[in-house]
């Protein structure tokens, strides 16, 4: 199953101008459960995903909104010449198709 | 009196649930005004309004320009404004005029007075400047006080000279000190967002953790409900938990909708670090009070034992002039990459001679990988691309001269199997060349630990 499929919100944004943040929100526990345990969640993975090092990539989960925060830094500073996304708001491209 | 001290009388004699409205998230693009009001007839105890924020990139911190359109912003200072007055309570700006340097806060501070006068307002307006003198930056940075926050790398006197502007988030402490010397309205460059709105509560004794947890929520507004907005929102503090409620009635205050927009611009949303001390809302806890509204209590504070000022800067890296054009077809797009690749040289070579590029030639192609980078060819081509090439140069003509170049080349430039020989790309207006001024980068993102924060952030009163 792929990512898109199960969560409610799959966001990105920044968090200042070096860091990315994305946020993956469920509809219940039994989604957000799942997603937290699948083998696919881990930094190594979404590192590679991205191309940036997984030593760069943070994975927190937030019981209270059933959501997991993913952050990592960003590989352009926001606005920096030759960024595409200064908002960091259409980075989520990847992560809807990780494969759970 | 000043309004502030009218209410910290009427809290000494009888304690009471505090209600603050957070009148706007971005203040200057136009408030919802039908919340607002609704906002207003509940007769809040002080309104909070964030202007600005780093979102909008370098441009603004390095130019000093303001990111929104006067006569918006105006709009805006005016209802707000009259709003405070007419209630007689605090008004609290922060971040004033998107970036929060100097040139922000008197551009806005200026637009205030102007309102002041033609409505027949007075009040006392407190200015709280946020720039951050160099010599002090680079003495902290010289005796390894500066961090950066991410890839930045370390501060150095040339990034420093080099910056435009350099700012620091005043927090809490600041606005405090402006409301104890008597101000009405307090107008504030760069600030934590949460500064905003928790220096009148703490300052009338309600516990910090639920104050700055409640400031973090209101400071984006409606953004916290579902669906989410950016309509006013009314927040009561009552003991150590506060309440959640939409201006606009079509938004949902939901015990998951506001935890969950703990994440929102977070890399950690268990936590928020503020120049005095951390919140933590691990502990926290939502309830719903009925279908709109939600009771939050539980966030923790914890007063650091080093006070820190988070730092911004951003310089100039030389003139942009874009190129805006695309193309529909499919010889083209299958190929586009490397196209683009073979008419960068063509235009090095008519422009610079043998020498090396004295510029940064930049080409998105939308519809390939002109949002995101991706790393590897789509599985099915699409019909159209946009193409846009971005040349920074020293100057504005030298870097108009090279997008001119690119678009000539580009249009004509040959290759094998090339069908379309009445050109590769389409242009959407003529001319399709724009100069779009000085270009700016973030050069300083970094925490700088300081001895007190008050000499920092003065406070300037004025009466009007």
């Amino acid at each position: 199953m792929k990512l898109e499929e199960i969560a409610k919100v799959v966001r990105s944004k920044n968090a200042g101008p070096l860091h990315l943040t994305f946020d993956l929100m469920f509809a219940d526990e039994v989604d957000y459960n799942r997603v937290l345990q699948s083998p696919a969640l881990t930094p190594a993975r979404i590192a590679k995903a991205y191309g940036v090092p997984a030593d760069t990539v943070e994975i927190i989960p937030y019981a209270p909104a059933l959501a997991i925060k993913i952050a990592m830094e960003r590989k352009v500073i926001a606005g920096d010449p030759g960024d595409r996304d200064v908002y960091g708001a259409q980075q989520h491209g990847p992560l809807l198709e990780l494969d759970l | 009196m000043s309004a502030f001290f009218r209410l910290r009388d009427s809290f000494a004699k009888r304690q009471r649930p505090l209600k603050v409205l957070g009148a706007s998230g971005q203040l200057g693009y136009g408030l919802p005004a039908k919340a607002f009001a609704a906002g207003v007839a509940r007769q809040p105890d002080c309104l909070g309004c964030d202007m600005g924020s780093i979102d909008i990139g370098p441009h603004f911190l390095g130019s000093g320009e303001v990111a929104t359109a006067d006569v918006m912003m105006r709009s805006d200072l005016r209802q707000v404004l009259k709003a405070a007055r007419s209630l007689d309570v605090p008004l609290l700006i922060g971040t004033a005029g998107s970036a929060g340097a100097s040139s922000h806060l008197d551009a806005t501070a200026q637009a205030l007075r102007e309102i002041a006068r033609e409505e027949g307002l007075k009040f006392r307006l407190a200015l709280i400047r946020a720039d951050m003198p160099p010599e002090v930056v680079k003495s902290a940075a010289r005796d390894g006080r500066v961090t950066p926050i991410g890839a930045i790398g370390n501060l150095t006197d040339d990034e420093i000279d080099a910056a435009g502007n350099i700012v620091g988030q005043m927090g809490t402490e600041a606005f405090a000190r402006a409301l104890e010397a008597g101000a009405d309205v307090v107008l504030a460059g760069r600030a934590c967002d949460t500064a905003i709105f928790a220096a009148v509560p703490t300052m009338l004794g309600f516990p910090h953790g639920p104050t700055l947890h409640m400031s973090k929520i209101i400071e984006c507004s409606s953004l916290c409900c579902l669906p989410g907005g950016r309509d006013a929102i009314l927040a009561t503090l009552e003991g150590g938990s506060f309440v959640l409620e939409s201006m606009n009635p079509d938004r949902r205050a939901t015990p998951m909708s506001v935890a969950a927009h703990s994440l929102y611009e977070q890399s950690d949303p268990n936590e928020l670090i503020e120049p005095d001390g951390i919140m933590r809302v691990d502990r926290a806890t939502y309830e719903a009070v009925d279908e709109r509204r939600c009771r939050i209590a539980g966030a923790t504070w914890h007063p650091a034992s080093q006070l820190t000022v988070k730092i911004e800067g951003a310089r100039s890296v030389g003139e942009r002039a874009v190129l805006l054009c695309g193309s529909a077809d499919p010889r083209f797009i299958s190929r586009a990459e490397e196209l683009v690749e073979e008419v960068r040289e063509v235009v090095r070579g008519l422009v610079c001679g043998d020498a090396e590029a004295d510029y940064q030639l930049i080409f998105r192609l939308y519809g390939l990988n002109g949002v995101y980078d991706w790393r590897e060819v789509p599985k099915v081509m699409p019909r159209e691309i946009f193409i846009m090439a971005e040349c920074i140069a020293a100057t504005a003509d030298r870097a108009t001269t090279v997008v001119k170049t690119c678009k000539q080349f580009l249009l004509h430039h040959g290759y094998e199997g090339r069908l379309s020989t009445g050109g590769n790309i389409a242009f959407p207006f003529s001319p399709p060349e724009v100069v779009a001024g000085p270009a700016y980068r973030f050069n300083i993102y970094h925490i700088m630990a300081v001895d007190a924060l008050a000499p920092l952030f003065p406070v300037e009163l004025e009466d009007i």
